[in-house]
């Protein structure tokens, strides 16, 4: 009863820590804590939970429903400030009662307006907890908790939380730190409390960051458990005492660690020539890691010796044991039922045996970890489990049919049917696991291959270096340098490692220790009691051996891999910062005017490495680019250079004039297609349709007044082109002539059917009888030359003879034709070089989509930022169309737009944009859906993070799986221009330019790998899911220290770098 | 994390959770440029501007909604970049995703036709655990402007709703605040439906979490 009693205390008294610690931390970072605030909601309910805790009867009420309010009731009458706070809530329920009434079946409306929070509105969550809220809220919580915990005998049963001399007292304080907060009823922003946002976890990082860190380094690190705690008798005193009720608490549940297991009386025996003591074993639970607890009761109950030197001594015999270095469970069920078991890690040591008391509890413990172990790892054999009985040991074949690949020993003992092995094994490291698969038989295995001594010395050095990392680990691969460091190790270590090995050894015959001489051979495996103890050494040596070289086989297998993987995303030569000169400066002015005047003494890629390390002085950046991306060449003369940009200049022009005269084509028939389609509608009554087309003149109206959509924004530069095209060709029609002469024309189309001229609408209202396709063809043939005419008019060029025999020459059909060839003809002296081929409805189709979409992002490209005003969004435009024109396989992609920008911000001239942005595109058109860049961005992040931290690897691949890295997605579309601010933006994607020459042609990958390493310990503290990550990013976008992230890029290629060269 | 301080939670631990909590996550797609983002914004923060840029990927907004005395609703609404409608990255999105937004432009025909396409894709590719298709509204949006003469009358819109497995449909302007929040109130009508009828898919996350606790406190009972 009592412990389960004091089970359930601990927990709710947890649960009021845990709340407690939430709010404290929103304090922290918010400044203030809102009232709407679900963890104050929180809180009110965990302390409810504690105040009801064997409430008794009596104080409770009996009729009474609500008895969080009879206690209060209650205990106002004896308390003043309890009293203030019953009077505060009938207010409040007065109140909102009233409201109710009042507002009665207008709820819903109610709900909406709530949302502008005049009055005091409480939500029904609020309601439910308004005793403790309010009472929180007026900051007496504590105080009244420490009334009811100081008279707790009136209200409280023996065994409640609230009469325990311990519990009750840590409740009212623990109340003591939110109740001097503030609470507020300002509304945030969205008007509701929300999650936290980007930014606040990222405060609460560097708040908590330095406790975390701390924390994690155990995770992290295979820690040497047992060694570790040896070392501990040293320690000075009150240091120990501090650090031993940290270790007690540690074995608690707490919010970070489960407790999956827990057993008093467990024995061990900690020394040779000791009787087995008995003790608290438990097992941890800490994100994925298991962690094997077992202390002397000694140390849990404080009962033994005050005297601090004693306890140090169980201090010693206290066992933690990651479960993750160990491979192998033996388990030995004796006759009178007790269950030994040993853990075997992989570097061979044997852990001392755990004697379970009789009773199922070795059983219960091997499924607790089978269940701890999911879902990445497993025992093998699993256990079976059955029905009504739960989990049973499996039935087994002998141990000689199994087929473990790896296996030395044929020698198979005689195994009793209640011995065990288990394995445990975690998914895709099998391969891993079955070299150093553990053999505890070695004792009767013949002696070949030690015979030579060098090899064996050879063998030994890499023993050392095996024993001294964790195998199973891949974030091994972290540290090139300790690869060298292990070439350096020799035998001079070996002495030591057989000491330690030869203890451990020997602590394993104390496997049989604690049961009878006669059930030791049978039972127990370890025979080795009776072998002199120098040969059992000789054999513990060779066996660690072959394991070692297995071990370091496997490791160098998992490098080449690695290194052929990694040797094609770096360059192989280094080209470091400091030599010839510093580069951290960057490529300056001055530097740069040196070069202009003396180009032979530069070398391009000293200049690279200059930008690589420290970027472009922005001055200059105008100049740099168009060479970095290839526009220009370094070492171009002055005239060389002028010879790219003729070149550039008449592949523009000629470039926009081909779309140009497309989009024409293309604009027409959407007006052709409206009115077909409203020629239809309209004909069934005249009336209506001219009813309709009064509404529509209105909206358009309305539409000029209040904003600009993208009809007239298209309209508008449509008069625009062909207002440039109508200057180069003549001067009689000004520009300001032109748009007053073509604006008359659009409205007529649109909007005045008694108008003067020809259009479709004309006749589709005057005539109505418009059904058949070939009807509105042929009327569309007819507003096409009226078109046409007024375009000529309107551009005073292009005889009417020519046009009428082009027209003649073409199919009935072709009426687009017509318009091209007009352009053409408009556009230039010579017909017969321009081509003029007929499009296709096809191709029609395609440019209309993709101007569409060009037109729909050039609109809304970075309106916030001072470069684009509309003049300079027009330009984007034509550049823009332009590239597309050339790739029409590919076409407009969304992003693209988001590329061009900051190359238009820099350069600030379209020829030079419009090159630059093709020599980008080159790199960048492959992350677009055509082609496969996308795809390989992603793999390589996965092994990278798989190799450089597998820690957030497993932990993405936990939550959810989300290690396609598809959050990466517009990093690597946009080469991170999203993620920055428009300066930052400049700086990295000069270096990513630079890159290709100096260090890595996926610098890219690197750039989003230190994105996720200063972030990683949010990304793990709080562990974010999918969405988790892609909402954190997208929030952080622009809040990025674009230097240090560039500076951990750089580092992490050089990183690996090292770790090729170093083969 | 979202959710993860649910209020139903304590509520749970005291006794039996009163006020149920909910996490919807709601998807809002169609071609780029209708006004996906602006609905969004409209909705959630009450404000429409022009200023919005292209979404590139995807983005979040979450909307509280006190829907009855007893139901909290959070919408978790992704709001998927236009152009994202082919390759395994929607699916990747569209993950349990419990209802969705299908955003037309009245002013541009050829954002209609698209609409099968999305929807098709959509059910392709996202189920319901009856297997039936998660609840879709069809947006028509930009009400406040001109229409394309393609656009069908509202007798047209219903029998098209019902062909393409369409709850409903509504004429909604992001810039004028029109219909927005009807919409989403009949999406979420819609979504508790379908969670009363399935309560098995636990989208609740307060009884989530119930449950994850129940695990540590089961096995420790066994020092006993």
């Amino acid at each position: 009863m009592s412990c389960s009693d004091d089970s359930t205390k601990e927990k709710l008294l947890w649960n009021v820590k845990k709340e407690v610690k939430q709010i404290m931390e929103e304090a922290v970072t918010r400044k203030f804590v809102h009232e709407d605030s679900s963890h104050i909601i929180a809180l009110c309910g965990v302390v409810e939970a504690c105040l009801l805790h064997l409430l008794k009867r009596r104080a409770a009420g009996f009729l009474r429903s609500d008895k969080v309010a009879a206690l209060f009731m209650k205990v106002a009458k004896t308390c003043a400030t309890a009293a203030d706070i019953c009077k505060k809530v009938q207010d409040l329920q007065q109140q909102v009662d009233g409201r109710k009434n009042f507002s009665g079946g207008q709820e819903s409306l109610k709900r909406q307006n709530s949302t502008t929070g005049r009055t005091v509105t409480l939500t029904p969550q609020a309601l439910k907890h308004i005793w403790v809220r309010t009472a929180l809220i007026e900051k007496v919580l504590d105080k009244i908790v420490q009334y009811i915990v100081d008279n707790s005998s009136k209200y409280y049963e023996k065994e409640a939380l609230m009469s325990d001399p311990v519990c009750g007292p840590i409740l009212a304080v623990l109340l003591v730190g939110p109740c001097a907060l503030e609470y507020t009823k300002l509304k945030t922003a969205d008007h509701y409390w929300t999650d936290p946002s980007a930014d606040e976890l990222v405060q609460r990082h560097r708040i908590h960051g330095a406790h975390t860190r701390q924390d994690s380094s155990p995770c992290k690190r295979p820690a040497l458990g047992i060694k570790k705690r040896h070392s501990s008798g040293s320690m000075s005193e009150d240091k120990f005492a501090a650090s031993a009720r940290e270790y007690v608490e540690s074995l608690h549940q707490n919010s970070r660690i489960h407790l999956l297991y827990g057993k008093n009386n467990v024995l061990v025996q900690p020394k040779e020539d000791m009787e087995a003591i008995p003790g608290y074993l438990s097992l941890h639970q800490c994100g994925e890691n298991l962690t094997l607890k077992w202390t002397p009761n000694q140390l849990l109950n404080g009962t033994l010796g005050d005297s601090e030197l004693e306890k140090s001594v169980f201090w010693d015999y206290a066992l933690i044991v990651p479960i993750s270095q160990i491979v192998c469970i033996h388990c030995h069920q004796q006759p009178e039922s007790k269950g030994v078991l040993v853990l075997v890690s992989q570097d061979g040591i044997q852990r001392p045996p755990l004697h379970f008391p009789p009773g199922g509890h070795l059983l219960a413990f091997l499924s607790c970890l089978e269940n701890g172990l999911l879902p990445r790892g497993q025992l093998e054999p699993p256990l079976w489990s059955q029905r009504g009985k739960g989990k049973v040991f499996p039935k087994l074949r002998k141990r000689n049919s199994s087929n473990r690949s790896v296996d030395f020993d044929d020698n198979v003992v005689e195994e009793v049917s209640t011995d065990y092995v288990f394995r445990i094994i975690y998914a895709g490291h099998k391969h891993e696991n079955i070299t150093i698969n553990y053999h505890h038989l070695a004792a009767s295995r013949s002696v070949s291959v030690d015979d030579d001594e060098e090899e064996e010395d050879r063998l030994h050095a890499m023993l050392s270096m095996i024993s001294s990392r964790n195998l199973t680990a891949p974030k091994m691969m972290k540290d090139t340098g300790d690869i060298i460091e292990m070439q350096g190790f020799g035998a001079n270590l070996l002495p030591w490692q057989l000491n330690e090995y030869c203890s451990q050894g020997s602590s394993c015959l104390s496997c049989s220790t604690g049961s009878s001489p006669y059930d030791m051979s049978s039972c127990c495996a370890c025979v080795h009691d009776r072998t002199p103890l120098k040969l059992l050494c000789e054999n513990m040596k060779r066996q660690i051996v072959s394991r070692a070289f297995y071990g370091w086989l496997a490791y160098c297998r998992h490098l080449s891999t690695v290194r052929t993987h990694l040797s094609a995303l770096v360059h192989h030569s280094i080209i470091p910062p400091d030599k010839p000169s510093d580069a951290s400066g960057g490529l300056t002015k001055e530097v740069w005017s040196k070069y202009q005047k003396d180009m032979k003494n530069y070398k391009e890629l000293e200049l690279l490495r200059l930008v690589y390390y420290g970027g472009v002085e922005h001055d200059i950046r105008k100049e740099v680019w168009p060479f970095l991306l290839g526009h220009y060449k370094f070492g171009m003369t002055k005239k060389e250079m002028d010879r790219v940009d003729e070149a550039i200049a008449s592949r523009y022009q000629k470039v926009m004039a081909e779309w140009k005269a497309c989009e024409v084509i293309v604009k027409q028939r959407e007006k052709e297609s409206h009115s077909a389609i409203y020629a239809k509608l309209s004909s069934g009554s005249s009336i209506d349709s001219h009813v309709q087309r009064l509404i529509h003149r209105d909206s358009t109206i309305s539409n000029d007044v209040f904003m600009s959509t993208e009809e007239i924004d298209v309209t508008d530069r449509d008069l625009k082109c062909r207002t440039d095209k109508t200057s180069t060709h003549t001067t009689v029609a000004g520009t300001p002539s032109a748009i007053v002469a073509a604006e008359p024309q659009q409205s007529v189309e649109f909007d005045s059917p008694d108008s003067g001229l020809p259009s479709s609408r004309n006749y589709s209202v005057t005539s109505g009888i418009l059904s058949s396709i070939d009807d509105q063809q042929s009327i569309c043939f007819e507003e096409d030359e009226s078109s046409t005419e007024s375009d000529r008019t309107e551009m005073s060029l292009g005889p009417p003879q020519k046009t009428k025999g082009i027209l003649k020459m073409q199919d009935s059909i072709c009426e687009e034709q017509l318009c091209s060839q007009l352009e053409y003809l408009n556009n230039s002296e010579d017909i017969s070089s321009m081509c003029p081929t007929s499009y296709t409805i096809e191709l029609l189709d395609t440019i209309a989509l993709n101007l569409h979409r060009i037109d729909k992002d050039v609109q809304r490209c970075d309106r916030n930022y001072w470069y684009f005003t509309s003049d300079n969004l027009e330009k984007l435009r034509n550049i823009m169309c332009s590239y597309v024109w050339e790739h029409l396989d590919v076409g407009y992609v969304q992003g693209m737009c988001d590329l061009l920008a900051p190359l238009m911000v820099v350069l600030d001239n379209d020829l030079m944009a419009y090159s630059c942005f093709t020599h980008l595109m080159k790199r960048m058109s492959q992350n677009f859906p055509n082609g496969g860049a996308m795809d390989t961005h992603f793999a390589n992040m996965r092994s990278l993070i798989q190799i450089l931290d597998s820690e957030l690897f497993e932990l993405m691949h936990q939550n959810g799986d989300y290690t396609h890295f598809y959050f990466c997605y517009r990093w690597f579309l946009l080469d991170f221009k999203r993620e920055l601010l428009y300066e930052d933006v400049f700086a990295v994607w000069e270096v990513i330019w630079a890159a290709r020459q100096i260090s890595s042609e996926h610098f890219v990958l690197f750039i989003a790998l230190a994105l996720v390493q200063v972030y990683r310990e949010i990304v793990r503290d709080n562990n974010m899911d999918f969405t988790d990550i892609i909402k954190f990013f997208n929030e952080m976008a622009e809040h990025h220290d674009a230097q240090l992230i560039l500076r951990i890029a750089r580092e992490l290629v050089h990183k690996v770098q090292t770790l090729i060269e170093n083969k | 994390m979202a959710g993860e301080t649910a209020g139903g939670e304590p509520g749970a631990a005291a006794g039996t959770p009163e006020r149920r909590e909910h996490l919807f996550k709601v998807l809002v797609i169609g071609e780029l440029g209708v006004g996906k983002t602006s609905i969004i914004k409209r909705y959630v923060h009450q404000l429409f501007s022009q200023h919005y840029r292209a979404t590139i990927g995807v983005d979040f907004a979450l909307k509280v909604i006190n829907w009855d005395s007893k139901t909290l609703v959070r919408l978790q609404l992704w709001d998927i970049a236009g152009q994202e409608r082919f390759g395994n990255m929607t699916r990747v999105y569209y993950k349990e995703a419990v209802g969705a937004f299908v955003v037309f432009d009245v002013t541009r025909g050829s954002t209609f036709e698209a609409i099968t396409k999305w929807k098709s894709d959509l059910d392709s590719k996202l189920h319901l655990p009856n297997g039936g298709a998660i609840p879709a509204i069809l947006l028509a949006n930009k009400c406040d402007q001109k229409r394309e003469y393609s656009v069908q009358s509202p007798a047209q819109m219903d029998n098209f709703c019902k062909e393409n497995g369409f709850v409903a449909w509504f004429e909604t302007s992001a810039k004028d605040n029109v219909n927005i929040d009807e919409a989403a109130r009949c999406l979420v009508d819609n979504i508790l439906t379908n969670f009363k009828n399935f309560p098995v898919e636990e989208n609740d996350v307060g009884s989530v979490q119930l449950d994850q606790e129940a695990i540590p406190a089961e096995s420790k009972s066994q020092c006993c």
